[in-house]
């Protein structure tokens, strides 16, 4: 299944590093915060994804190409984003490569970033944050830093891969979510989201620049969120809405 | 079982219908799904995100309006069942604020339209603008007494 996948690595990985996974979501929520991190943290491009799965799409930057689908990091962070909505027949493959490789590469901890869609968002000034994790040492790791927890729900996608896949790996892995628009870009959930992760880890920014660019950020995603939409429909994203039956 | 009758058992039509459905969807979702710029230089607009709910009373109409003047919203019904939105933006921006210097344009408004499939009662609109998101909700008309 991985065949058509590689991931390439440019520079020197390092090993023991928290492996943040951003992709074009719900509200846009981990891009826009993995994004964020990546800039104010000056991370460098360490790798990317070559996949023939993925459209013939390169990014220009600075009048370089780049490949969508890339990896940031530093010696202690690996950061994964996708300016490209991953297409849904995809996004297994490429999910379980992701994790499969940072596993090879020893990460202490996989971060998955999120939006929980909620109907009346525009009515909630501060969105509320909330974590699931792959074992139960994590889940208490998570409560003891306060994190409120989401203890029953579907979450469907790149947050629902990664954990699968975590699991069936025994990586450690955690997912924070914020409450969120589902189809516009939210990054107030994505400033709420790395507010939380300063309390669970040692990896602190400062959000006020990013909920001053908000608007300016809301203009420029407005493409990217009609083609994630699209590829959310497929993949039966309003899942999450749904009310699980556990008795 | 001859290759004819094979063809035509109850799994196969299932499978025509099944393949009808899906190209139907994808047709849908094609539509809904414009390819095509999310601008337009002569008209200086932005094209804004918006969504249509259909719940059993009414329609509501959301769209995201970010760096606008609340107060030059417009909400107009161009017919039955189409429903267009224009606001004008706080400041111009550029293709270059954002970020792309290979196109020449200036913007100074977002718009978007919204297909509603029910009948709505336009008149009695009511309209709230909260942290960049528009709603405008509209009684359905015509709705079943049971209801």
């Amino acid at each position: 299944m991985s065949e058509s996948i590689r991931i390439v690595e440019e520079k020197p990985i390092p090993s023991e590093a928290t492996m943040i996974i951003g992709l074009p979501d719900v509200g846009l929520v981990g891009l826009i915060a993995t994004s964020y991190l990546i800039s104010e943290l000056n991370l460098e491009e360490i790798a990317y994804m070559d996949s023939d799965l993925l459209p013939p799409v390169m990014v220009l930057h600075k009048g370089l190409p780049h490949a969508p689908l890339r990896i940031y990091g530093n010696q202690n962070l690996i950061a994964v984003i996708s300016e490209l909505a991953v297409p849904v027949p995809a996004i297994y493959p490429i999910m379980q490569e992701i994790v499969k490789w940072g596993q090879a590469k020893k990460v202490k901890r996989i971060v998955s970033i999120g939006g929980i869609p909620i109907e009346n968002r525009q009515t909630i000034t501060e969105p509320k944050v909330f974590g699931a994790a792959s074992n139960q040492e994590l889940l208490d790791m998570l409560n003891k830093s306060g994190l409120s927890i989401m203890n029953e729900g579907y979450i469907v996608g790149p947050q629902a891969l990664t954990m699968r896949y975590s699991v069936s790996k025994k990586v450690s892995a955690i997912a924070i979510l914020a409450q969120s628009f589902y189809n516009y870009p939210d990054p107030e959930a994505a400033a709420m989201v790395l507010k939380e992760l300063s309390k669970i880890s040692d990896i602190k920014v400062d959000i006020s620049k990013l909920l001053e660019k908000g608007e300016e950020i809301r203009l420029k995603a407005r493409d990217i969120m009609k083609r994630t939409q699209q590829e959310m429909s497929r993949m039966k994203k309003s899942q999450e809405y749904d009310l699980p039956l556990y008795v | 079982m001859s290759e004819k009758q094979r063809k035509h058992s109850i799994f196969d039509i299932m499978n025509e219908y099944r393949e009808e459905f899906e190209t139907l969807a994808d047709e849908l979702m094609a539509s809904a799904f414009s390819e095509g710029p999310s601008w337009n230089t002569e008209t200086c607009c932005l094209q804004a995100l918006s969504n249509v709910i259909i719940t059993p009373r009414e329609v509501i109409v959301t769209a995201d309006l970010p760096n606008i003047k609340p107060e030059s919203v417009k909400v107009e019904a161009v017919d039955e069942n189409l429903i267009e939105i224009t606001a004008k933006m706080k400041k111009k921006v550029r293709f270059a604020d954002l970020g792309i210097d290979h196109r020449q344009g200036e913007f100074s408004s977002l718009h978007c339209q919204g297909r509603v499939h029910v009948a709505i009662d336009t008149e009695k609109m009511k309209i709230s603008f909260n942290g960049g998101i528009l709603e405008v909700r509209f009684p359905r008309k015509n709705r079943h007494k049971s209801e």
